[in-house]
């Protein structure tokens, strides 16, 4: 008996031992990889993604700028790192990255691997605006954004930039690997709706018809539009005021105050939006930086209209569910601060929180698929951002820009996150059987993953297994989904014992009449006490 | 004329809301250990909604369960409410005692009890399109309760229907400055043993040295 004690003993020990240094051993992200459950809370869970490589200028051949030989020299002095990239964008056609490397007042092309293929200073053509005497190149002036897109309508490769310090946005054919030819220039449009002084373009988003949407520093009527012959046709999908408590206080207070008092009084504006991205479909997905509840990310259709609205009766949440967090890492308080938002080829949607650092992954119907990346303080570390400016997809990879470290983060899909995103297309899809075998292998990784058990339930409910269903959606604590199970359940049930509970009811009648029939006879089953007791 | 058991005196009441709780004061009737068993299963619907309602009705955050605060909610308003009805209305010529007020109270709420319970069985048949029905039956009880609450206030204490209505609302404000002396008197001893604790920590540490 003590003996197999001991030897339990020893057991234990050996296996905690051999737990700890694993635990070690192992290279891991820079980060505690977590999701949220049905009640909001997070949990912790797989990594979805992780750190495949950081790509410096260094690393994409950028001192091929500084030397005479190579067709891309510019002169010995270039700068060979990025410096503040503002925006970069990816273009699925050729799988090529465009970077707007914004403080070197350049964009820089990039192939697959994030190798330099051509860079662009400026833009030749018929133009007045910041003209360097030299090359005769009209040169861009801290470009912020950028879109890059074949025009169907001549066929050319076609560049877009928001070419912020100088008050314009260029539409320019790309011609070679160095030089781009001007199509037309978007500036300030001289019209009365328009009514900000400035013109300063930060993001830029081009549809199937060539309309060009620029988000525009300080102007909070959405974005301006312009139609493919350059003129200014409106504002396209503004965000709304969010209803607080001091807006509908001073709503109250302008009723009664006189036109001096209004006069002095702070508009109410609603915000404007930080970024935006165009899908297949042509849906146009803005992200808006203030963290605020209404509006915070949108999916407009053509008309301007957002369809994922919650107060129509939707739930959509994005972002960090918490609110206002306090870290203890990194001593500070987190507000959620949406910058970019990128929807893949794959239709999966992302969402970068420049606060944290953290990418926050959607599926169509805005489930959270996984969040991955972070902020600390020291930001060293691969995996962890300092000032992260953008996020592109491409493939199954996902591509964050940092403007402070200056290097592109390339984090591939895990096993894991291989599962789940397969399982996820079939769901979305409504293949929900053929999710199943994902779905389990997801589960086999991380139990807690919610919406895997969503979808065993889902498939469960397809196949008509109503029990089992109900005992998934029961572990997801799916309320709506297990009623519709509970409904079709509840339904089965009745069918197969129709027969059973008729005969019940009808003895049920036939005793109460029977008990009537006695009863009037003066006989009683069980004697009353109390009616005699006078 | 009446002459019931006690259960028999309980039904009386419950479906004569009108003159009911007047029999009740005539006949000098109603039980103290019913009235108790009845805050007891006060206590148990409070349970049984959080804990057994069918799972698509059932919005409690699972992961955690705490009796405490049901207790509270059941048995403490309760007795908060004798207690703060019969000081108030000791004071403005009421006639009903301490005993009939908890008696009379405990009566009242028995529809709001057993349509709670149909209401929890219910949940377990019903999917979330027929919520209506439960509802109704909720909603059903509480009225019930409510109008037998207003009687058996008026029985006790022989007020007029307007002089009930107002001691009762009073009564509720009562309850509210009963809890919130109780809560400062509870957090203020809170601090006494806080610091009477950390007196002895404080000596131990000096005497270890």
């Amino acid at each position: 008996m003590k003996n197999s004690l001991k030897k339990l003993l020893a057991l234990s020990m050996a296996a905690v031992t051999a737990m700890t240094m694993s635990v070690t051993a192992f290279a891991d992200e820079p980060y505690n990889s977590y999701n949220y459950d049905t009640w909001e809370d997070a949990i912790p869970s797989q990594s979805g993604y992780r750190v495949e490589r950081t790509v410096t200028g260094e690393e994409m051949g950028l001192d091929r700028l500084t030397d005479p030989e190579d067709p891309l020299f510019v002169s010995e002095t270039a700068v060979t790192t990025l410096d503040g990239a503002m925006d970069f964008f990816v273009d699925d056609e050729r799988n090529e990255f465009w970077v707007a490397d914004s403080e070197n007042n350049r964009i820089l092309r990039l192939n697959e691997d994030l190798e330099i293929i051509g860079r662009y200073y400026g833009v030749s053509g018929d133009s007045e605006i910041n003209v360097d005497e030299t090359t005769g190149l009209s040169n861009f002036m801290n470009p912020y954004g950028l879109y890059v897109t074949t025009s169907p309508f001549t066929g050319d490769l076609t560049l877009y930039v928001a070419d912020y310090d100088n008050s314009r946005v260029v539409k320019a054919k790309v011609v070679s690997e160095t030089e781009c030819e001007l199509i037309h220039e978007y500036t300030r449009p001289e019209e009365a709706l328009y009514t900000s002084q400035t013109f300063n373009p930060t993001k830029i988003v081009v549809d199937q018809a060539e309309n060009v949407y620029a988000v525009v520093q300080s102007v909070n009527t959405g974005s301006v539009q312009f139609a493919r012959d350059g003129s200014f046709t409106g504002f396209y999908g503004a965000n709304r005021v969010e209803v607080t408590a001091a807006v509908i206080a001073q709503r109250l207070w302008r009723t009664i105050a006189s036109n001096e008092q209004i006069a002095g009084m702070t508009r109410n504006v609603p915000v404007e939006y930080a970024n935006f991205d165009i899908d297949e479909d042509g849906f146009i997905y803005t992200v808006t930086e203030v963290s605020t509840s209404t509006d915070a990310v949108k999916k407009l259709n053509p008309a301007g209209y957002n369809i994922w609205d919650n107060e129509v009766g939707n739930e959509y949440t994005f972002g960090d569910l918490s609110g206002n967090v306090w870290d203890s890492t990194t001593n500070t308080l987190h507000a959620t601060r949406l910058t970019d938002i990128v929807i893949g080829n794959n239709g999966l949607i992302n969402i970068l929180d420049y606060e944290t650092g953290r990418v926050f992954q959607y599926d169509r119907n805005c489930n959270l698929i996984c969040i991955f990346g972070t902020k600390n303080s020291t930001s060293d570390q691969r995996g962890s951002f300092s000032n992260p400016n953008a996020v592109e997809a491409l493939g199954n990879n996902i591509y964050v820009l940092d403007g402070g470290k200056n290097d592109i983060t390339v984090f591939t899909e895990t096993t894991f996150g291989s599962y789940v995103h397969s399982a996820f297309e079939y769901y979305d899809e409504g293949r929900y059987s053929d999710a199943k075998a994902d779905w389990e292998e997801v589960i086999k990784r991380d139990g807690n993953y919610t919406m895997a058990y969503i979808g065993l339930g889902r498939a469960a409910l397809n196949d008509g297994e109503y029990s089992e269903a109900l005992e998934y959606f029961e572990t997801a604590y799916d309320q709506d989904n297990y009623d519709k199970a509970f409904e079709y359940t509840r339904e089965e049930f009745l069918r197969e014992n129709f027969t059973i509970i008729i005969v019940i009811i009808l003895v049920l009648i036939i005793w109460f009449i029977v008990l009537k029939i006695i009863h009037k006879k003066g006989i009683y089953l069980i004697k009353k006490k109390a009616k005699e007791g006078k | 004329m009446y002459e019931f058991t006690t259960m028999g005196w309980l039904k009386h009441v419950i479906f004569h809301p009108v003159e009911g709780f007047e029999d009740l004061r005539w006949k000098k009737q109603g039980s103290m250990k019913v009235a108790l068993v009845i805050v007891f299963l006060l206590f148990v619907y409070m349970v049984a909604d959080r804990q057994l309602t069918g799972f698509q009705f059932n919005d409690a955050y699972v992961k955690v369960f705490n009796v405490v605060p049901l207790i509270v909610q059941s048995v403490v308003y309760f007795f908060t409410w004798v207690i703060a009805n019969w000081a108030l209305c000791t004071l403005f010529d009421g006639e009903g005692t301490l005993k009939k007020i908890c008696v009379y109270s405990a009566y009242a709420l028995v529809p709001f009890i057993v349509c709670g319970f149909i209401g929890v069985l219910m949940s377990n048949v019903l999917v979330q399109e027929e919520s209506i029905w439960l509802t109704a039956i909720n909603w059903l009880g509480i009225g019930w309760s409510v109008v037998l609450m207003i009687q058996a206030m008026r029985a006790a204490h022989q007020y007029s229907f307007g002089k009930t209505i107002v001691s009762m609302i009073f009564t509720v404000v009562a309850m509210l400055l009963i809890l919130f002396l109780a809560i400062l008197l509870l957090s203020l001893f809170q601090q006494v043993y806080v610091f009477g604790y950390s007196i002895y920590t404080e000596i131990a540490y000096r005497i270890r040295g």
